[in-house]
């Protein structure tokens, strides 16, 4: 058995599992630890698939970083609390688990149209285009061809880094009687129902 | 290589329809959000894999970007939801119904 | 002067056009400029007359063409006046007789606020009643037929704001109109059969061999008794009749110029005009007399049981009318047109002076409380015994000469039966005028007001009909055969056939002056000698008193026959348009409201339910795309 088959149908059913398994968890945490999972076999994949560059990032920054951010908030909104099961929305579900279905089979004609279950990939990247290995060729690329977008990305964070220090900073001002009359009256009423 | 490529398009679609309901069924903001990221990561996945295909590394750089621009936008999100919460002391989407109609 | 014959109608109508515009400024001016419009059309028709006469027999006829009127493809008409004999005479009666009432409303009418108002209507009257006419073909007829009609309803109506005037012009104008509607149609046949309205080229009995030939007699019966129709509606025969004595509504002037001189009378003109159709037709003209006799025996019965002196005058005109139509019937149009002077006469007379009793006594019109009248009201009374001998047929007063003409006709020409019924009506028409004069005038005074005479500006006109009513049989119609009025006629109405069957002429003579004489007598017996208690009579027979005094209920059943369908209907449709059109659009704004309900859940505010919108567009996309690549 070649190793990336295995490789492939060992973390294939834990990447779909974990996912499933985020979607059915009541307590946020939870379904954060298990789309850690997901990103983890992600990565695997893409080392899989001839991107041990993307592998390192996709494992640095999305599960370290952004998953991290995302317990942060979890925490700090103290929401480890149980969501209730019961959807206000009535059709919402089965409508949305439909949409899915659909969407799966869908993607898998287009699939099985467009390139068809047995076309595989030469056994590994065209020597010419990954010389030096992946990060040197990224490197390449992106520096050359992409250096526009690069910068542009870059601005990107620097303004969503000032955008979350606007965004969550406390406002200190003083807070008018009627905004304080309008704080009491929408935590005492009950939360009304649709029409 | 010997798996097929499109055995990791079909993961990537079965991500990406997990994300999907998600997105439509579960009510807590936060995991809302964490199904958006699921489904960037599937397109991730299927750029990735495409890039393969095609011998080419603009799938991957593509990819790249979208990490990028996702981390951005999962911070901007973020404070937005605490500020949302400091507000209504809930992170149910539902309650947020304020523009009805 | 033949030539300016239009001027005759145009005066009345100049008239009329100032008191609509003017008459408020003018004031009394108004109704003497009306008058005087009148008197100079009469004048213009003396003139007329005159030059009629100065042309030879045969050739009494003049047109004028005033323009063309219409032109619709085929169908072509001229406006055209024609000047004969018998035109000349209606137009001379309906000015004379017209210019008398128009003084007479200048002192009857001076305190009404709407003093132009009735001038103008009284003079547009005028104006149409002369195109009447003077028409020289069926539809210049029919438009001043129609414009009659239409005066009569406002005049009737003057007072429109007195609940049963306005009724009362709405169920005149109603009535007449079925009888128009279905000489409208007449018309039309005649347009049908001879491609031509004008009376020349209608009334014709030979045609010259070029021509083609003439219709069948159906089809003159059909014309005939269209026409009738309208002639039967107009003159408030049987069965049009019941709007004649609601009329009587309007103001006196109004019930003598319209409903006793002149409107009344077109429909006797128009049979003795196209008196060559019915002959032409084998029974029309028994249709006529039937109706004739009928609703004169019907109308004096009637008149009998009214308390109401108007309108027991009004049944009394219907009844001689009724006489007028029995003459026609007969075929003897210039006996008719002689009985239709005189009446004219004395019937404005009495009529006027009935006003003069209204006029002195605040409006009372109920025989019952009357009574008594001549000392306190002397020259009225000299006119009403003069109009009432008149009509009683007293020589040598005109209504002697004309009645007596027709029941000898019928006698000479050999219908018995209707002799005696005719003899019988001459003797009920006796009995109906003398009771109005020995109830208003004589007996005993029932009433508690002071009756004050009218002034000289009314009783001066009633002086010259009252002239016209003894004169006029004497000078007109001496003789039955080759009568002056006879003798003008006969190049128009043609020389009826006596004949020779019946008692002779001075028995037939005696047994009309006897009849006449008893009537009056048994009226005076009964109600101005004090030996019968008619007042009890309603009580001891409360039967025959209803039937005489309802008129044979036929009011009620015409209301009844319009009623129960007419009720029927308008629930049907009440029933529709509540249920069909009221619950068509209440249940549209229902729907609607029950859209909106539905409507806004598209929008509850939910982004859950944004979000799986779009996705599902989405997908329908990703699919779309799919199946097409």
């Amino acid at each position: 058995m070649p190793l990336d088959n295995v490789v492939f149908w060992v973390f294939a059913p834990i990447s779909v599992g974990s996912a499933l398994a985020m979607l059915f968890q009541r307590n946020a945490v939870h379904a954060a630890l298990f789309l850690i999972i997901n990103f983890f076999t992600i990565a695997v994949f893409f080392l899989v698939l001839g991107a041990p560059f993307l592998f390192a990032v996709q494992i640095i920054v999305y599960a370290g970083a952004i998953m991290v951010l995302f317990l942060f908030v979890i925490m700090l909104l103290g929401v480890d609390g149980n969501e209730s099961l019961i959807d206000r929305l009535k059709g919402q579900r089965p409508v949305a688990i439909l949409l899915g279905t659909g969407l799966v089979l869908e993607l898998f004609f287009a699939i099985r149209a467009g390139i068809g279950f047995s076309a595989t990939a030469p056994a590994d990247f065209d020597a010419a285009v990954n010389k030096g290995g992946n990060a040197a060729a990224l490197s390449r690329v992106l520096f050359r061809q992409y250096f526009f977008p690069f910068e542009a990305t870059s601005v990107l964070l620097i303004v969503a880094a000032i955008a979350v220090i606007v965004l969550a900073s406390r406002q200190r001002r003083a807070i008018t009687r009627a905004e304080q009359a309008a704080e009491e009256r929408s935590a005492r009423t009950p939360r009304t129902e649709p029409a | 290589m010997r798996t097929p490529i499109a055995y990791f398009l079909i993961v990537s679609a079965m991500l990406f329809s997990i994300g999907t309901v998600g997105v439509l069924v579960r009510k807590n903001a936060l995991i809302i959000f964490m199904s958006v990221e699921l489904q960037l990561n599937a397109v991730n996945l299927a750029l990735v894999a495409f890039s393969r295909m095609h011998d080419s590394l603009n799938g991957q750089v593509l990819a790249f970007f979208s990490m990028v621009v996702a981390a951005a936008e999962v911070v901007v999100g973020l404070a937005i939801i605490v500020n949302v919460f400091r507000r209504r002391q809930s992170t149910s989407v539902d309650d947020a119904a304020v523009l009805r109609g | 002067m033949l030539k300016l014959i239009w001027l005759v109608p145009a005066l009345p109508l100049v008239g009329a056009a100032a008191n609509v515009f003017l008459g408020r400024r003018l004031g009394t001016l108004g109704g003497w400029l009306a008058s005087a419009t009148v008197t100079g059309a009469y004048v213009l028709a003396v003139i007329a007359l005159g030059d009629l006469l100065s042309l030879p027999d045969q050739e009494r006829l003049h047109m004028t063409r005033l323009f063309h009127w219409i032109g619709a493809g085929s169908f072509s008409l001229d406006a055209t006046l024609r000047v004969d004999p018998l035109s000349i005479t209606m137009v001379l009666v309906v000015t004379g007789v017209g210019a008398l009432i128009h003084i007479y409303s200048i002192g009857y009418m001076e305190h009404d606020p709407h003093f132009a108002r009735f001038f103008a209507y009284l003079n547009l009257f005028v104006f149409f009643m002369l195109m009447l006419v003077l028409a020289d073909n069926y539809l210049l007829l029919y438009l001043g037929w129609e414009g009659v009609g239409l005066c009569s309803y406002l005049l009737i109506g003057f007072w429109h704001d007195r609940p049963a005037a306005a009724n009362a012009a709405k169920k005149a104008f109603i009535t007449t109109r079925i009888g128009d509607a279905a000489m409208l149609l007449g018309i039309v046949l005649i347009w049908v059969h001879f491609h031509t309205l004008e009376f020349g080229n209608v009334l014709v009995s030979t045609r010259s061999s070029g021509a083609g030939a003439l219709p069948s007699a159906g089809a003159y019966t059909a014309i005939s008794l269209l026409l009738l129709a309208g002639a039967v509606g107009k003159s408030a025969q049987l069965p049009l009749h019941v709007w004649l004595p609601d009329a009587m509504e309007g103001p006196s002037p109004v019930s003598a110029l319209i409903h006793a001189a002149t409107m009344v009378t077109a429909g006797v003109y128009l049979i003795v005009r196209s008196h060559v159709l019915f002959e032409m037709s084998g029974t029309a003209l028994t249709v006529v007399m039937v109706i004739g006799l009928c609703s004169a025996i019907y109308a004096a019965l009637a008149s009998i049981g009214q308390f109401d002196l108007k309108r027991a005058l009004a049944y009394s005109t219907m009844s001689q009318i009724g006489f007028m139509f029995f003459a026609a019937g007969m075929g003897f149009y210039t006996g008719a047109m002689l009985l239709l002077v005189c009446h004219a006469f004395y019937k404005a007379l009495l009529f006027l002076t009935s006003g003069n009793v209204m006029h002195g006594l605040n409006g009372e019109t109920d025989m019952r409380k009357l009574g008594g009248l001549r000392q306190e009201m002397p020259v009225s009374a000299t006119w009403f015994v003069i109009g009432a001998l008149a009509l009683a047929g007293i020589p040598p007063l005109a209504g002697f000469f004309a009645k007596d003409h027709i029941v000898s006709f019928a006698a000479t020409s050999g219908r018995s039966a209707a002799w005696v019924i005719a003899s019988i009506g001459a003797f009920l028409s006796a009995l109906y005028i003398a009771r109005p004069l020995f109830l208003t005038f004589f007996g005993d005074r029932r009433n508690e007001e002071h009756a004050h005479e009218a002034p000289r500006l009314m009783n001066a006109p009633l002086a010259l009909l009252a002239l016209g009513a003894v004169t006029a049989g004497v000078v007109l119609g001496f003789t039955a055969e080759g009568g002056v009025l006879d003798r003008f006629l006969a190049p128009v109405l043609g020389v009826a056939d006596h004949g020779t069957h019946g008692p002779s002429e001075i028995v037939l003579l005696a047994i009309s002056v006897g009849l006449a004489l008893a009537a009056v007598a048994v009226a005076w017996w009964i109600w101005a000698s004090r030996r019968v208690d008619w007042q009890a009579f309603p009580d001891r027979q409360p039967e025959l008193a209803g039937w005489l005094a309802n008129a044979f209920y036929i009011n009620s059943l015409y209301a009844w026959l319009v009623q129960v369908p007419g009720k029927g209907f308008g629930r049907v449709l009440a029933t529709i348009d509540e249920r069909a059109i009221d619950g068509a659009v209440n249940g549209t704004g229902a729907e609607v409201r029950q859209a909106s309900r539905i409507a806004p859940i598209i929008q509850r505010g939910f982004v859950r339910s944004y979000a799986l919108a779009f996705l599902l567009g989405a997908a329908a996309l990703l699919l779309f795309l799919a199946v097409r690549f």
